[in-house]
């Protein structure tokens, strides 16, 4: 993929911010709420959703690979990359088919993104345990992600808005 | 006039939040009875594995619970932690030591034991059991004469007790150890009772209890290990079908060496200062758990600890003479060297043989 | 920008949520409403209380060797698709390794000096094995 100046400048800014949403995330901690490991906002997937419909889904993709490979590196535990992974690709291969609906607004993408990143992190903790325990979370994760993912729709629904009339992503 | 999208955008709007609050409640209430959650932990304290298997609603905070107060217990009573109160006691030259009260009491009922059983358990034993090097893994044989001064210190007329002040004569030394497990049994039976447990069993080491029934609502099943194979936990000489019940086992096969083709076990007998050499390889005493009744003082737990040590070295006929005319309410299995299972009255609806266990069984009333 | 998307919510996002929803609740049935004793036999081992490594027995193709060490001591567990056993330990008791095999649901191995528990958990309860052994 062929990137200009102007798109790569972008790429890394995003992958930026989603490093920082996901160190965000921390002070949000709602395992406390809902005593689930591994449950969380899930506020790095705003860049996801902003970046698949600003630039593509090439790019989106190249963002979020950066995201988890930086993110595993800076907690300095690899192991946490094959859940961020699983999780993010699956999210991102969701919301791709969802946003080809036209239909959809970006709140249905949102939620299916969640719904979607903690089944492959569920996947991803079945695969790494060898044991099928964490299934018993699923259903409550997903009902969660109804949650999250209308929260990051929103968050990236104001996002769209404020953005609409610059030319940043003009070009 | 409002158009049709506005009316569609809030119709959806109400589906979404309706559908969202289902999500919340379908999903966030709990899976099924329960009942039926369980926690299972084990514990090494207390020299000792204990195994926590709690059902219910609180049954993890139940489990961590029982855990904290272990090893409470554990630092409080162990007789070789120096900030515990038994090592002060036993380190204090003669000189009175004030102990806390739960320390306090635990000694009174360790008299109130020793004089039922005639003395056969006794907490003041310690400097014996230590020069056969049962405290320390270091085994030996002590010399006669050596054994002969130190059950000068033993007898509990050496404890002098006014409220929870407590002397020690010179060179008289106490160990909780044969009661200690079981005041834990009557603590995590305080415990289960506090969180509501509907049934549990906590085993500590020899120290069992069975707390309510089984998630089938059939007794526990509780087996008491072959005293002649050591190793294995799961050959059993016994089983016994329990609810709401401690039972506690004492053998010599739970600790013992071997010098010069002979076994020395850890079972001391106070009265000679040797490993006790009564035809019994294990003693097992059972007795109700009553729910109604637990304050969380030493209680029906402490006395099956204490009375199964008593009763291991007393023997067959003693021990049964004893379950006579004691006046509690317990229950005896005594497994015997020549390969009989003894079971009392009380208990017999309650156990089973082991097929091909070489055993034979008797009930006696 | 490439195309932004629509930016409030619709009736077609209702059906995304649905859809999420119906999964939960299918998801939900499938692993809660079945019975309950269809875990498969795990292998539990802890260290100093902290629990080290779960082992689905069923997961292995073979014999698997485990070498723990702890407090001092190494042991070196064998763990198979049909039980686990201590194969050898520098303990001074050695109480582990003369355990022996074990294979059924609650059964455990203990190495009181290392202070590790091996406990086989799940599986296939044998209605007729006791509950607890007084040992």
């Amino acid at each position: 993929m062929k990137l200009t100046t102007k798109q790569l400048t972008l790429c890394a800014v995003l992958t930026a911010m989603a490093l920082a949403l996901s160190y965000l995330e921390n002070f949000f901690p709602l395992s406390l709420a809902i005593p689930i490991p591994g449950i969380k906002l899930g506020l790095a997937n705003i860049v996801t959703v902003f970046a698949l419909y600003a630039l593509g889904p090439g790019q989106a993709l190249l963002i979020l690979l950066a995201r988890c490979f930086l993110g595993a590196v800076f907690a300095g535990n690899m192991n946490a990359l094959i859940f961020s992974l699983l999780g993010g690709v699956t999210a991102m291969l969701v919301m791709i088919g969802l946003s080809r609906l036209r239909k959809l607004s970006v709140y249905g993408v949102s939620v299916g993104g969640a719904a979607a990143h903690n089944c492959g992190q569920v996947a991803a903790a079945v695969l790494t345990l060898g044991n099928t325990a964490p299934l018993y979370y699923l259903p409550v994760l997903l009902g969660v992600s109804l949650f999250t993912g209308a929260l990051t729709g929103l968050i990236s629904a104001c996002l769209f808005r404020a953005l609409a009339h610059t030319d940043l992503m003009k070009g | 006039m409002r158009g049709t999208v506005y009316y569609m955008k809030r119709f959806a709007g109400l589906i979404l939040a309706a559908a969202m609050l289902c999500g919340l409640c379908g999903c966030g209430g709990a899976p099924a009875d329960p009942d039926k959650a369980q926690e299972s932990i084990q514990v090494i304290a207390m020299d000792t594995v204990m195994i926590f298997s709690v059902y219910g609603e609180k049954s993890t905070h139940a489990a961590y619970a029982a855990e904290d107060e272990m090893r409470r217990l554990e630092d409080l009573l162990s007789r070789t932690d120096e900030e515990s109160q038994i090592f002060a006691l036993n380190s204090a030259g003669g000189q009175p030591v004030t102990v806390d009260s739960e320390v306090s009491r635990l000694l009174n009922t360790s008299g109130m034991y020793s004089d039922v059983t005639g003395g056969a358990f006794d907490i003041t034993i310690a400097p014996v059991v230590s020069a056969w090097g049962f405290t320390t893994d270091s085994y030996q044989v002590p010399a006669r004469a050596d054994l002969e001064e130190l059950l000068t210190h033993v007898g509990m007329e050496h404890v002098h007790q006014s409220g929870d002040s407590v002397r020690l004569d010179q060179g008289t030394q106490i160990d909780l150890g044969g009661i200690a497990k079981g005041y834990a049994s009557d603590r995590v039976a305080q415990i289960f009772a506090e969180n509501n447990i509907p049934r549990a069993t906590a085993a500590l080491g020899g120290n069992v209890l069975a707390w309510g029934d089984r998630p089938d609502e059939t007794p526990w099943r509780v087996g008491i290990q072959d005293p002649k194979v050591p190793d294995d936990r799961n050959t059993l000489a016994c089983l016994l079908h329990l609810t709401d019940a401690f039972a506690v086992t004492s053998g010599g096969y739970q600790r013992y060496f071997e010098e010069d083709g002979k076994t020395y076990q850890h079972i001391i007998d106070p009265a000679t200062g040797y490993p006790a050499d009564s035809g019994l390889t294990s003693v097992t005493v059972v007795a109700d758990c009553d729910r109604e009744s637990l304050d969380g003082l030493p209680g029906a737990g402490t006395m099956c600890d204490a009375l199964s040590t008593a009763l291991y070295v007393m023997g067959e006929d003693e021990a049964l003479d004893f379950w006579r005319n004691c006046g509690l309410d317990i229950d005896l299995v005594l497994v015997t060297a020549d390969d009989r299972v003894v079971v009392t009255a009380g208990l017999a609806d309650a156990y089973e043989a082991i097929e091909g266990s070489g055993y034979t069984y008797e009930v006696v009333s | 920008m490439k195309s932004s998307p629509k930016l409030r919510p619709c009736g077609w996002d209702a059906l995304v949520v649905l859809l999420v929803l119906l999964l939960a609740v299918g998801c939900g049935a499938a692993v809660w409403g079945g019975n309950e004793a269809t875990h498969d036999l795990t292998a539990v081992i802890s260290v100093d209380g902290e629990t080290a490594e779960t082992v689905a027995l069923s997961s292995l193709s073979g014999p698997e060797e485990r070498t723990l060490t702890a407090n001092g001591y190494t042991l070196h567990l064998v763990l198979s698709p049909e039980e686990v056993y201590m194969e050898a330990a520098d303990c001074p008791t050695q109480d582990c390794v003369h355990t022996g095999h074990i294979s059924r649901s609650g059964q455990s191995i203990v190495c009181l000096p290392a202070r590790v528990i091996v406990r086989l958990e799940g599986g296939q309860k044998d209605e007729s094995a006791p509950d607890v052994v007084i040992g």
